[in-house]
């Protein structure tokens, strides 16, 4: 190319300079219209698998009692709320790339937020699993709405496990609302690509009649926006409302005023690690490095690289707080329910009783993103990859340190226990990656699952300028190659 | 209601025409026979519930739990109401129950027709409102749904086999096979012809004993009981030659050493000693006194628990240390033993730290005349009679030592008397044996051969609530009645006579022991009712007015002047206490890893086994050691250190002359060093579905000649990892202000001392805080007087129908008590520490943190400041309990009622729990559900009750109309209950108490519950 305008303005192209809207199209409809490849249908059997055992082992726990998971006394909460917080922290990437980049005008985001979004929405429909289940009498969670009825009961709203039912309920629709929205002309897309009648009508039923036109675009455009405003708060809210669950009680090790902006800093930090793990595979079993640069890998690395900062230093802060505050009930939950670390006679030595959690918490969370400063490392596939799924184990531990470090012992020495999980904790969380892993691999299948739209948005092609004659050489070729209905 | 056989004898008070004829079916029994559909027989194999129970849980397990029908259930009115019986307002009875040979008075709630929660008679000298802990239980026993129905023959391979289709044909054919039997003794006398029975208290049990006699005259009786008293009874013997029982003032000693005694726990008249134990430690101002209790024990008890110095020291070396004590105070203190003085010799010292000797023998010379010195039931007679000379040496003996003459002059030892029998069936003399009750197949002493021959006998018959070891070994089996189904009557140790009377109807057709006895007699009329009441009109002589005096005993519990006050004016008989003393020789060698020593004690749960099927007993944490569902062997660290045994680790132990045992080791701190603590009762191979195979029979490895110890043991660890679970997995204080103790000089010095050590909350609230007008209920637990006993804890479980869990669930930390006893372990030195025993149950904060944690406002507070559940609001998140920095809130993640009936995969059932258990229920009180929370409500249907009296007389409640279960059954009177806000009432005054502290105020719960220190009384020269 012999005259580049984004090169010379000092930019770097977010796509191949070479990137056409056609080139955009195919790439990503033909996921949805070719077969599937043998890599998905290895991974979606297995994912089904998965939910199966989740329904089976879902099926137990209804039928035998919540004894079935390895809650204790004083363990009240393990597992269930560990894995609760942790989707919906994997939830927070989504609306975070869709509505607070998209108002920061970051166009980067454009290839991973559709990826984003689903992922959101999957991940938030595990974790509303969780809070449902984990009570002792699921068939009663409905008191927990505020649903007029003849018993007279009503809500408590000083709980924040209320808040909860509000922040993640409200969560879910606003995200749901914003990708569906957001899916709209790519939908058409699809719809005028059918090749079979069955396709088209339901497509096109989904499509909501689009025909792009400039009304069309007009209040899409608006739309979008005012979702993205009003997703924003919410990328804070939820967490924060998530945290509070602990927070606000008296536990030693929960009753923490740090716990709002070091849950969503955390939740950001795991959901874009998820997004990572994904998007890597995706990038590689449908091929499409050209949409997915190395430029979006990095700028997500980055991202991690930050939020995960700020996780370790709230993690020291917690830490240095327990100290300085001089309560021996929260100094004893760090220093030996935690840290564990224990100077006696024989030499240091790990004697507490969760430390290998806290630890691995430690190395997944503040370790392993520390190496993103190296761009050798942020820039190398394999690691990133690694580093992805470090991370959202570290991100799982630490809510499991949170919960039951801080719960198995407390204020009475008497009542201190031990958890340990049982078959059904393993297979109903193992259970919810794969409902996770089916509902992603059938987005994958049947929706587009980058943004076709956006993405043509930020090409050069979408922002046609006068200047030199030639300088619009490519635009020319361009429009001379697409179809009319594009 | 009761599943009965509809041929059944109708069920106590159920109507007037059974009452004026017990023998004719009810109508309702009619009823049911004539309508299969309405009622099930107690002998299909698949009844209507339990096929509905399985096809329940078919369809749960297809997911479809929500929408099982619920089984149709009639709730039938009286056709004609019996007199009295109000539905819905419990009645309560007077009885009886006997515990180590001394009488206990009960009074039982009875909720139309069925005994559902047991309390201490507070006009009875033994129990003085107060329980023990299987007062408490013996419900289960009642309801035990394992408790044999029938009367049984063995058949032809062996086994036993129901003697008829219903209980009365297989009781006639019982009655007729013994009266064949005994006819032909009527032709020889009753040669061969014995009679083994437990220790007698029973005046009817004794006529009926001289009418068996007269009958026979060559009959004879053996007593024989795994616990006995043969000791003390041996030792009054040698020092007075008169058969007493010797009572301890407790109440009024200062300084009292138990050797060996567990005398609050599991010594005889342990209710009235913890009570008067109590009375004499407790501490109403600085000024007060307080007793100061010593004591030598080779394992940890409650008793040692409350000591102010304890001395761990092997069992064998007791004696040794009473000699050499004496020996002190003869020589430095100038305590005149008389002729005795001469036998002490010069004992060796080795191992007794100087001070237990110096500084004991000055504080109980400082102390004549107001010290007690104790020994234990399994210490020889030896000691005992040597603990006679020393307290009269010291003058104690007329002050806090009393004698009352023995309640059954003839009872000898029962080693010897079993013996005796034993030798007789081993010899072939013994054709006809009659057993009444006990289990001497299970605990006879090994060496006895009694299991053996017993098989040989001819005819042998064994009344008992279970088809248990020895029924199986013995031609006839009749099921016995409970205590509370059957007629009796008992003396206390003081003489205090009480009638037992029946709460119902025997439930599976039983009899007494009396009864029984009756029918060998020969007596015409056999019912218990009448036995009782001839033995009484007999006793009283021919006077009139007997109805009247009848029906006063039957609501008093006891009759009035039977007690006697404890004499001391016994002439001591110092020759033979002497010689005795002289041949308690000290024991030879060190003991070691290679000769270590075993003591033998009662289970302070499972008792001597007889409570083995028992779920709320088999649950109960051991006050020491906390472990549930099991017994252990207990090492010290520093023992189990020299043996290389961890907990869990399977051990081996041998001994000369006894077989080898098989128990799992338990570290227990506070166990003297090479003496392993053995507790009986347990290993059942015949107790029922909960008992069976539970924990480590170690009967067989106790010997004739070793009941309370022995030593020579040798140990071969085995395989690790056995389970044994626990309720509290922590013992140490982490050095926080929990339970918070300090010495009587540190409260004299500065009366506020916990105070000090705890931090209260500064913060103003952030809101205004409820000023409760009208009542405002508070419990007040002292933590000088709690032992650790567990009354309260099994009080609490029948009250408020709280369900056992299982060991697994334990182990997993699911138990559901509401009110624990936490146990902590004070002090440096982890072979010798000191113990707290701290009850907790819901303090029912102020300020609750588990209320606004609830999103469905299953956990709110009441105007009178309860912390109440709302159990039908609760959905189980259980977010409260997370909340609660005391703990004390419990989950029920299964259907923990029927939790033990199944194989617990499908989580238990409530349709499994067996009818004859639901009848323990108490019906103020609702009966959870899985996925539900509950805690400690402070009694709250018992407040009610108290409110509703109140409305309906118009009297303002009193302090003492009602209290609740815990406070109730406390023998230390250690809890207290009540409306602060009533200026009277003792709570109130409490709180006010300069000891009393809340616990954890500084997280700002404002609790209404307060604990008051413990303060001991240690001896300064004691310390270093």
């Amino acid at each position: 190319m012999s005259h580049d305008p984004i090169a010379e303005i000092g930019e770097t192209h977010l796509l191949p300079p070479d990137t056409t809207f056609h080139h955009v199209t195919e790439s990503v409809s033909r996921v949805t219209e070719n077969k599937a490849p043998r890599g998905w249908w290895i991974l979606f059997l297995l994912s089904l698998a998965l939910a199966g055992c989740l329904l089976a082992s879902l099926t137990y726990l209804v039928t035998a009692g919540v004894g079935a998971w390895g809650n204790n006394n004083p363990v009240m909460w393990a597992w269930d709320i560990t894995n609760f917080v942790w989707w919906i922290g994997i939830g927070h990437a989504g609306t975070l790339i869709s509505a607070i980049l998209f108002l920061f005008r970051q166009k980067w985001r454009t290839s991973i937020n559709r990826f984003a979004e689903a992922m959101t929405i999957f991940a938030v429909m595990c974790a509303g699993l969780f809070p449902g289940i984990h009570t002792g009498r699921p068939w009663f969670d409905y008191y927990m709405f505020p649903i007029p009825n003849q018993m007279a009961l009503w809500p408590n709203f000083k709980s924040p496990l209320m808040w909860d039912v509000f922040a993640v309920s409200t969560y879910f629709t606003i995200s749901l609302l914003f990708w569906y929205v957001g899916l709209i002309p790519d939908l058409a897309t699809l719809r005028d690509r059918s090749k079979t009648a069955k396709r088209r009508a339901i497509y096109g039923a989904f499509a909501l009649g689009w025909r792009g036109s400039n009304r069309h675009w007009r209040n899409y455009e608006r739309a979008y926006l005012i979702l993205a405003a009003i997703s924003t708060p919410l990328v804070l809210s939820v967490h924060s409302v998530v945290s509070f669950d602990f927070a606000t009680s008296v536990l030693p090790g929960w009753h923490t005023t740090i716990f709002p902006p070091y849950f969503v800093a955390g939740a950001v930090f795991s959901g874009f690690a998820l997004v990572m793990t994904l998007l890597l595979i995706a990038r590689t079993v449908f091929q499409m490095q050209d949409i997915v640069t190395m430029k979006h890998l990095e700028l997500m690395n980055k991202f991690m690289l930050a939020t995960g900062s700020l996780v370790g230093y709230a993690y020291a802060m917690e830490f240095f707080i327990a100290w300085y505050s001089g309560n021996p009930y929260e100094w004893h939950v760090f220093r030996s329910n935690r840290l564990a670390i224990t100077v006696g006679e024989g030499g240091v030595s790990m004697a507490g009783s969760y430390w290998w959690a806290y630890w691995a918490m430690i190395f997944c969370n503040v370790l392993v993103p520390q190496t993103f400063w190296f761009k050798k490392l942020r820039t190398s596939i394999p690691w990133m990859f690694a580093a992805s799924i470090l991370i959202n184990i570290g991100m799982w531990f630490e809510r499991f340190v949170i919960i039951a470090t801080s719960l198995h012992r407390d204020f009475l020495p008497s009542s201190w226990g031990y958890f340990s999980p049982t078959i059904i904790d393993i297979t109903l969380y193992i259970g919810t990656i794969g409902l996770f892993g089916t509902l992603f691999l059938l987005f994958i299948r049947w929706l587009p699952m980058i943004a076709i739209a956006e993405v043509k948005g930020v090409l050069p092609h979408a922002d046609p300028h006068h200047g030199t004659p030639g300088d619009h050489a490519p635009l020319d070729a361009y429009v001379a190659a697409e179809s009319p209905a594009e | 209601m009761t599943r009965r056989d509809p041929h059944d004898p109708p069920a106590m008070w159920r109507s007037l025409e059974d009452k004026a004829d017990p023998e004719r079916p009810s109508r309702r029994a009619q009823a049911e026979a004539h309508d299969p559909d309405g009622f099930i027989s107690a002998d299909a194999i698949v009844s209507r519930r339990g096929f509905l129970t399985l096809s329940g849980a078919t369809a749960a397990a297809v997911g479809l739990s929500g929408c099982i029908r619920r089984p149709v259930e009639n709730i039938l009115p009286y056709s004609r109401a019996p007199e009295y019986v109000i539905p819905g307002v419990p009645m309560h009875f007077a009885t009886v129950t006997e515990r180590r040979g001394d009488a206990l008075g009960l009074l039982v709630e009875s909720h139309e027709g069925r005994p559902t929660k047991i309390e201490g008679n507070p006009d009875h000298p033994a129990t003085e409102g107060a329980t023990d802990v299987w007062a408490q239980a013996s419900l289960m026993d009642l309801y035990d749904p394992d408790r044999s129905q029938r009367a049984a023959r063995r058949d032809g391979a062996g086994n036993l086999a129901d003697a008829g289709d219903t209980t009365a044909a297989a009781h006639q054919a019982f009655e007729e096979a013994l009266g064949a039997r005994l006819e032909e003794h009527d032709a020889d006398g009753g040669a061969g012809l014995r009679l083994l029975v437990q220790p007698a208290s029973s005046p009817s049990f004794l006529r009926l004993r001289r009418a068996v006699r007269e009958r026979f005259p060559s009959a004879r009786f053996h007593t024989w009981s795994p616990l006995s008293s043969s000791n003390l009874r041996q030792g009054a013997w040698l020092a007075f030659g008169l058969p007493v029982h010797v009572h301890q003032d407790f109440a009024r000693a200062r300084v009292i050493l138990a050797l060996d005694s567990d005398f609050t726990m599991t010594e005889p008249g342990a209710v009235r000693n913890q009570r008067r134990f109590a009375n004499g430690r407790r501490l109403e101002s600085p000024s007060d006194d307080m007793s100061r209790l010593y004591v030598v024990e080779p394992s940890p008890t409650v008793t040692g628990a409350s000591a102010d110095h304890r001395l761990r020291l092997p069992a064998r070396d007791v004696g040794r240390y009473l000699k050499a004590l004496c020996r002190e105070l003869a020589s430095n203190h100038g305590v005149d033993f008389g002729a005795v003085t001469g036998a002490l010799g010069s004992p060796s010292t080795e191992g007794i730290p100087e001070k237990w000797l110096g500084a004991v023998a000055r504080d109980l010379a400082e102390s004549r005349g107001q010290n007690v010195v104790v020994a234990g039931s399994r210490q020889p007679p030896a000691v005992h009679a040597l603990v006679h000379a020393l307290n009269r040496a010291l003058g104690n003996i007329g002050r806090t030592v009393g004698f009352t003459p023995a309640v059954d002059p003839e009872e000898r030892d029962q080693v010897t008397d079993l013996r005796e029998l034993a030798e007789a069936m081993g010899a072939g003399d013994v054709r006809t044996l009659i057993i009444l009750g006990g289990n001497p197949v299970y605990d006879a002493p090994a060496d006895l051969g009694f299991a053996e021959s017993l098989g040989d006998i001819e005819f042998s018959v064994h009344l008992s609530m279970h088809r248990d070891e020895t029924s199986r070994r013995c031609l006839w089996h009749v099921p016995r009645a409970h205590e509370l189904e059957a007629w009796g009557d008992m003396r206390a140790i003081d003489g205090a006579l009480s009638v037992q009377q029946p709460l119902i109807a025997p439930l599976w057709g039983g009899r007494s022991e009396i009864e029984l006895l009756a029918q060998v007699a020969g007596e015409r009329n056999w019912r218990g009712h009448s036995i009782v009441r001839r033995t009484m009109r007999e006793s009283m002589g021919q006077g009139t007015g007997f109805e009247r005096f009848w029906r006063r005993v039957l609501h008093a519990g006891v009759v009035p002047g039977t007690a006697v006050a404890p004499g001391g004016d016994l002439p001591i008989r110092e020759p033979e206490i002497a010689s005795a003393v002289r041949d308690l020789r000290d024991p030879e060698g060190a003991l070691g890893a290679d000769d270590l020593e075993v003591t033998f004690a009662p289970c302070p749960k499972l008792f001597d086994g007889r409570h083995a099927n028992n779920t709320w007993l088999l649950e109960l944490p051991d006050p020491i050691s906390k472990i549930c569902w099991d017994n252990a062997a207990y090492l010290s660290p520093s023992t189990a250190a020299a043996l290389g045994v961890e907990n869990g680790q399977m051990l081996r132990l041998s001994r000369e002359g006894a077989e080898d045992i098989e128990v799992a080791a338990w570290v227990q701190p506070g166990q003297a060093d090479f003496s392993i603590g053995l507790l009986l009762g347990w290993g059942r191979a015949h107790a029922g579905r909960y008992g069976d195979g539970r924990g480590f029979d170690v009967y067989p490895f106790r010997t004739s000649t070793a009941l309370g110890f022995a030593s020579g043991v040798s140990v071969r660890p085995g395989a690790t990892g056995y389970l044994l679970a626990q309720t509290q997995e922590h013992g140490s204080l982490e050095g926080r202000a929990i339970a918070i103790e300090g010495t009587l000089e540190e409260y004299r010095d500065e009366p506020r001392f916990p105070k000090f050590q705890t931090v209260e909350m500064n913060i103003p609230p952030l809101w205004d805080t409820v000023d409760y007008q009208g009542h405002k209920w508070g419990m007040s637990i002292d933590l000088t007087t709690c032992t650790g006993c567990n009354a309260c804890t099994i009080a609490c479980q029948a009250e408020n129908n709280i369900p056992v869990v299982g060991k697994r669930q334990v182990a997993r930390g699911r138990e559901m008590s509401w009110l624990r006893l936490d146990r902590y372990f004070v002090g440096e030195d982890e072979n010798d520490p000191r113990f707290i025993m701290q009850p907790i149950g819901c303090v029912h904060c102020e300020e609750a943190p588990c209320e606004n944690v609830c999103p469905v406002n299953a956990t709110a507070h009441s105007p009178e400041g309860l912390n109440d559940m709302a159990y039908n609001r609760c959905i189980g998140t259980r977010y409260c309990a997370n909340n609660c920095p005391y703990k004390v809130r419990r989950f029920n993640y299964f259907t923990f009622h029927g939790y033990l009936e199944g194989d617990g995969v499908l989580g238990g059932d409530y349709y499994g729990v067996p009818e004859v258990k639901q009848m323990q229920f108490n019906p103020n009180v609702t009966v959870r559900m899985r996925g539900v929370m509950e805690k400690c409500s402070y009694c709250v249907q018992r407040i009610q009750e108290a409110k509703i009296r109140s409305r309906r007389t118009g009297e303002p409640i009193q302090d003492d109309w009602f209290t609740s279960a815990c406070a109730q059954a406390c023998p230390s009177h250690a809890i207290v209950f009540g409306d602060l806000n009533d200026p009277n009432s003792e709570v109130a005054r409490l709180r006010q108490r300069d000891r009393a502290y809340l616990l954890l105020a500084e997280v700002g719960t404002r609790p209404r519950t307060t604990h008051m220190a413990a303060v001991r009384n240690p001896n300064p020269e004691m310390n270093g």
